[in-house]
C-alpha cells in the first residue's frame, strides 16, 4: 500500500518541481520584462510606444494556449528557418509564459505609474533631483507598493496556468496526475494534485502579505 | 539689484490667459504675502519661478542669472542652477510617503552630495527640532497630521539651504486648528530674515508677517503695497471688493 502511494505521488512531486521551475523562470523574467514594456509605452518615442501597445494588446487579447501551441508547434512549420525554431518543449514553454506574462505586468505597473500623483515628481524636481533618480528612488518605491496586490493576483493566476504545459506535453504536475487517474482507474490523483497546487498558492499568498506588510510604510 | 526681478511675465493654457503682464521685485529678507481670488494666476506665477510651469513670455531674474529672458530660457544646466536657489513648498506637502520623516529631509541632499553625510545628519537632526518634531524622525508620513507634514516640508526645502522659499497655499489644505503651527514655523522663518513668497488665502498672516501684500485678479497684479496701508487704506475697487469678502 506504502508503495502504491510511493508510486503515485513521487512522479507528481517531481512534476510538481517542473511546475515551480517554469514559475521561478516566468516570473523572474517577465516580471523586469513587463516594467521594460511599460516604459515603452510611456515614451515619447511615439514608434517604440506604438509597438508596446500593439505588443500588450495582441499578447493580453489571444489565449495563452494558442501562444504555447504556437511556439512549441507552429514555429518549425515556418518556411525555411523553421528547421532552426524548434525549441526544446521547456524552454519553448518558458518563452511563451514570458512573453505573455509580461504584457500584463506591464499593465499592472502601468496602473501602478497612474497611481502616483504628480505633486510627487514636482518635490523631487524643485528638490534638484535628476530624472534617473526621481524615478529610481521616489517613483519605482511607490509604483511596487501600489502595484503588490495585482501582482500577488497574477503570480496566483500563474501558477495555476503552469498547468496548460499540459497541452504541449512537458512533464508536469498535471501530466503525472492525468497519467495515474488513466493507469490506475481512480480519481485521488487529481484531489493530490489540487493539494499540491493549493500548497503552492498558499505560500505564494504568504510571501506576497507579508511584502504588502513590509512595504506599507506606516 | 533686487533678488527676484519678474518682468512682463505671460502665460496661457490653450486660450485661457493666466498671467497678462506681470511685473516685481523681490528684494533680500522680503516677506511678500500674495492673495487674490481663486484661478487669478498667483500659483501659477509661483510656480513659474521654479519652472513647474512654462511661461510663454517675459524674463524672470533669481539672483542676477535670467532663468528666462524675454520668453528664451536658459539653457538646462543654468535652469537647474538657477531654480536650486529656490526652495517650495506645496499646499498638498508632497512629502515622499515611503520614506521616514529624516529620510524624507536627507534625501536630496544625499543624492545630490550638496554637503558631506555627517553635516547632513546634523542639520536634519537641528531642523527636526527647530520645527518641533524631533521625535518623529522615524515616523512615516502616514503616520502624522497634516500640520506635522507641512512642517516636514519645510524642514525638507530648508534641507537644501534655499536663498528663497516659495510657499504656495500651505495652510490651504489644512484643518483650521493645523495652520497655527505650520504659520508659527513661517513667521520664526520670516523673523531669521528668509526671504520668502507665500501664495495665501490668511489675512492675519499676510498683514503680522509680511512686510509687502500683492493682490493679484484675472492674471494681473492689481495693486502692491505694504500691508497696513494695503489694509486699511486699498486703492483700487476690486482689492476693496475683495477684502471685503476675506475681511470679515
Amino acid at each position: 500500500m506504502v508503495d502504491y502511494w510511493q508510486t503515485m505521488i513521487l512522479p507528481m512531486l517531481e512534476g510538481a518541481k517542473m511546475t515551480v521551475l517554469l514559475f521561478i523562470i516566468a516570473i523572474l523574467v517577465s516580471i523586469p520584462f513587463g516594467f521594460l514594456l511599460t516604459l515603452a509605452v510611456k515614451s515619447r518615442i511615439k514608434p517604440l510606444s506604438w509597438l508596446a501597445h500593439t505588443y500588450i494588446y495582441v499578447m493580453r487579447g489571444t489565449p495563452l494556449l494558442l501562444q504555447l501551441l504556437l511556439i512549441c508547434f507552429g514555429l518549425p512549420m515556418i518556411p525555411v528557418i523553421g528547421e532552426y525554431l524548434v525549441l526544446d518543449r521547456f524552454v519553448a514553454a518558458c518563452l511563451g509564459f514570458i512573453l505573455n506574462y509580461a504584457a500584463y505586468f506591464a499593465e499592472i505597473f502601468r496602473g501602478g505609474l497612474l497611481a502616483i500623483d504628480k505633486g510627487q515628481y514636482e518635490a523631487a524636481q524643485v528638490l534638484g533631483l535628476t530624472k534617473w533618480q526621481t524615478t529610481t528612488r521616489i517613483i519605482l518605491p511607490q509604483m511596487f507598493r501600489v502595484a503588490l496586490p495585482a501582482l500577488s493576483n497574477e503570480s496566483v493566476t500563474l501558477i495555476k496556468d503552469t498547468a496548460l504545459l499540459y497541452a504541449v506535453a512537458v512533464p508536469e504536475l498535471l501530466h503525472f496526475a492525468q497519467t495515474a487517474v488513466n493507469r490506475d482507474f481512480t480519481i485521488v490523483p487529481y484531489f493530490i494534485a489540487g493539494a499540491i497546487y493549493l500548497v503552492m498558492t498558499l505560500m505564494l499568498t504568504v510571501v506576497f502579505k507579508w511584502l504588502e506588510k513590509r512595504f506599507k510604510f506606516e | 539689484m533686487a533678488l527676484i526681478e519678474i518682468s512682463s511675465l505671460k502665460k496661457s493654457f490653450g486660450e485661457l490667459q493666466v498671467l497678462k503682464q506681470i511685473t516685481f521685485d523681490i528684494e533680500k529678507k522680503d516677506v511678500v504675502a500674495v492673495i487674490g481670488p481663486s484661478g487669478s494666476g498667483k500659483s501659477t506665477m509661483l510656480r513659474s519661478l521654479v519652472h513647474l510651469e512654462e511661461i510663454n513670455g517675459g524674463s524672470i531674474r533669481v539672483d542676477g542669472d535670467y532663468l528666462v529672458q524675454e520668453g528664451n530660457y536658459a539653457k538646462p544646466q543654468d535652469i537647474k542652477k538657477i531654480t536650486a536657489k529656490m526652495g517650495m513648498v506645496f499646499q498638498h506637502f508632497n512629502l515622499f510617503p515611503h520614506l521616514t520623516v529624516q529620510q524624507n529631509l536627507e534625501i536630496a541632499p544625499g543624492l545630490l552630495k550638496t554637503e558631506a553625510p555627517d553635516a547632513i545628519a546634523r542639520r536634519s537632526e537641528d531642523l527636526l527640532q527647530k520645527i518641533g518634531l524631533a521625535d518623529k524622525a522615524k515616523a512615516y508620513p502616514a503616520n502624522l497630521s497634516g500640520g506635522q507634514k507641512q512642517r516636514v516640508a519645510i524642514a525638507r526645502a530648508l534641507m537644501m539651504n534655499p536663498q528663497i522659499l516659495l510657499f504656495d497655499e500651505p495652510t490651504s489644505a489644512l484643518d483650521p486648528e493645523l495652520t497655527g503651527e505650520v504659520l508659527k514655523v513661517m513667521k520664526d522663518l520670516a523673523e531669521e530674515h528668509m526671504t520668502m513668497i507665500v501664495v495665501t488665502h490668511e489675512m492675519g498672516f499676510a498683514r503680522e508677517v509680511a512686510n509687502k501684500v500683492v493682490f493679484m485678479d484675472g492674471g494681473d497684479i492689481i495693486e502692491a503695497n505694504h500691508p497696513e496701508e494695503f489694509f486699511t487704506n486699498p486703492q483700487n475697487e476690486r482689492t476693496k471688493a475683495f477684502l471685503q469678502k476675506n475681511l470679515k
